[in-house]
């Protein structure tokens, strides 16, 4: 195996450690308490680390390493960015609702699931269950994920406009205003339309996948 | 001698049943309108074939137009396959309407400031507000003169969706840039820096215009091949048309000392250099020296002294 594989395979081990760790809290927090709120206290530090470094991902596909386009797999992580950093980080009444846990929990479920598929598809040795789980769990994983990224957003709006978070205002000597409220609306009317076109990609990968041999297409597409 | 062509759908299905006959000389475009005539909902510019793949391509050499069916090698019984490009529009409707956005809608930012500030009070425009409208209106005057007058297109269409994403983003980017520049809390940089600034943006428009010029002369009227740009600033450039452009909206920039006009110069560049990579790869691909064929010259693609 070559080097390029070898970092990939520990590359993405490395993502599973952190995310299974970030499961174990959650799932350990939501048994205890039996509720989703009080998520970002037991793991909010554990996801912001290996979301951030998720980034290396994007020069993953930029130089190739990878298959996709890293223009696509910036936009993805630019949007979970936003959500953590831009407004969970900064609006602390809203870090421990509800929707941040399911939307911490669906990440973290599908990123358990996800980091394995790619580290054993790498080693040829990918079994077809695998596979099947990471084609499937998506389809209920996906929607509870973005609607908890957007109704984080939409509870964390009324605190951005009143501080002003994250915003710049004229007159300065670039001439540049930014309004991270206006940015964040905006971006939540557009949410629908590239969420759907990720899940529809994904099930259009799901056809394609599901039904081949078991460790077959070692390939290095990644989706 | 006339041969009979099998016309597949990339997916292997049969499109015509009969086949195509058509004479072995005849051209793509003949094949084209023939293929309309049996298939109405397909016309010329949305029918692309392609001959069949070679071992481990994922697919065969698209038919030009400008060429016989003897040069491919199509035979009797030869396959084609045909991919529906989709409902097309030409080049030109389509700079047209990308162009008139920004025209209408920069001037809009600065005449109509209660509208589209509202709230805030509108001071008197500064020298330099005045002469960042004047030259903006140049700009898209002159491109869609250009547009009309100017330019050749080599492609007659593309497809209908590009004429929403083109102009969703010229018009879009018009009003991000318009919005700051003409914005009640502007704040001018030096007036000398900006008239500086914009004289040098206007040379580079009319090294711009010279560069369209040479290109529209380039191919002798009727003929279709590539042919290697020379004189004035393609002496040195492949893509000096882009090298004008982009040095005239980093002038702009300059002149009017707003970060959403050096976004606009920066997402412009980035796809020019696409495009600019992509012509110099063609052009020293076809011109490689080979079989009497001349050699492309050692030329920068588009920014010296980066490429």
């Amino acid at each position: 195996m070559g080097v390029g594989k070898l970092y990939l395979l520990a590359y993405n081990l490395a993502q599973l450690a952190g995310w299974a760790v970030a499961l174990y809290r959650l799932g350990d927090h939501v048994i205890a308490t039996r509720s989703l709120e009080g998520a970002y206290t037991v793991a909010g530090d554990v996801v912001g680390w290996f979301q951030l470094a998720s980034a290396l991902e994007i020069l993953h596909a930029a130089l190739g390493l990878v298959g996709g386009s890293p223009l696509t797999a910036l936009m993805q992580w630019a949007g979970r960015s936003n959500v953590l950093f831009g407004v969970v980080a900064a609006v602390p009444e809203v870090q421990n609702r509800t929707a941040v846990g399911a939307m911490f929990l669906a990440w973290a479920l599908s990123e358990v699931i996800r980091y394995p598929w790619y580290a054993a598809t790498l080693a040829g040795a990918c079994p077809h269950w695998l596979t099947w789980l990471r084609y499937t769990a998506f389809i209920g994983l996906y929607p509870v994920g973005v609607l908890g990224e957007m109704k984080s957003v939409f509870d964390a709006l009324p605190f951005i406009r009143a501080r002003g978070l994250r915003s710049l205002a004229l007159p300065n000597a670039a001439n540049w205003g930014f309004d991270y409220h206006t940015f964040l609306v905006v971006l939540l009317c557009l949410y629908p339309f590239l969420w759907f076109r990720l899940y529809s990609f994904l099930f259009r990968q799901r056809r394609k996948r599901l039904g081949a041999p078991a460790g077959a297409a070692g390939s290095k597409k990644q989706a | 001698m006339a041969v009979k062509l099998q016309i597949k759908s990339r997916s292997g299905r049969d499109i015509l049943p009969d086949g195509l006959l058509l004479p072995s000389n005849a051209t793509v475009e003949e094949l084209r309108a023939r293929f309309a005539e049996l298939k109405p909902k397909y016309p010329p510019s949305r029918q692309r074939f392609t001959l069949p793949p070679r071992e481990g391509a994922r697919s065969g050499e698209a038919l030009a137009n400008g060429k016989r069916l003897s040069d491919y090698g199509l035979a009797d019984g030869s396959v084609l396959y045909f991919k529906d490009l989709g409902p097309q529009i030409g080049y030109a409707t389509v700079f047209f309407w990308e162009y008139l956005g920004p025209l209408l809608v920069y001037p809009l930012f600065y005449l109509a400031p209660r509208l589209l500030y509202p709230g805030l009070k509108a001071p008197e425009k500064s020298v330099v507000q005045n002469l960042a409208l004047a030259y903006w209106s140049f700009h898209y005057v002159k491109r869609l003169l250009e547009t009309a007058f100017v330019h050749k297109f080599s492609h007659a269409t593309m497809p209908v969706f590009n004429l929403l994403k083109n102009c969703a983003y010229y018009w879009m980017f018009a009003a991000y840039v318009a919005y700051f520049v003409n914005h009640p809390l502007y704040t001018p940089p030096p007036t000398r820096r900006a008239v500086i600034a914009l004289a040098a943006a206007m040379l580079c428009q009319f090294a711009n215009f010279r560069c369209h010029v040479i290109l529209a002369n380039l191919r002798p009227a009727g003929t279709k091949g590539y042919v290697v740009p020379r004189g004035f600033l393609f002496n040195f450039i492949t893509c000096p048309n882009y090298t004008a452009e982009i040095l005239g909206w980093v002038c702009f920039t300059v002149a009017t000392q707003t970060a959403a006009a050096g976004l606009f110069t920066l997402v412009g560049a980035a796809q020019m250099a696409q495009w600019a990579i992509g012509k110099h790869a063609r052009l020293r691909k076809t011109f490689d020296g080979q079989e009497g064929r001349e050699k492309y010259p050692r030329r920068w693609i588009m920014l010296p002294p980066f490429f």
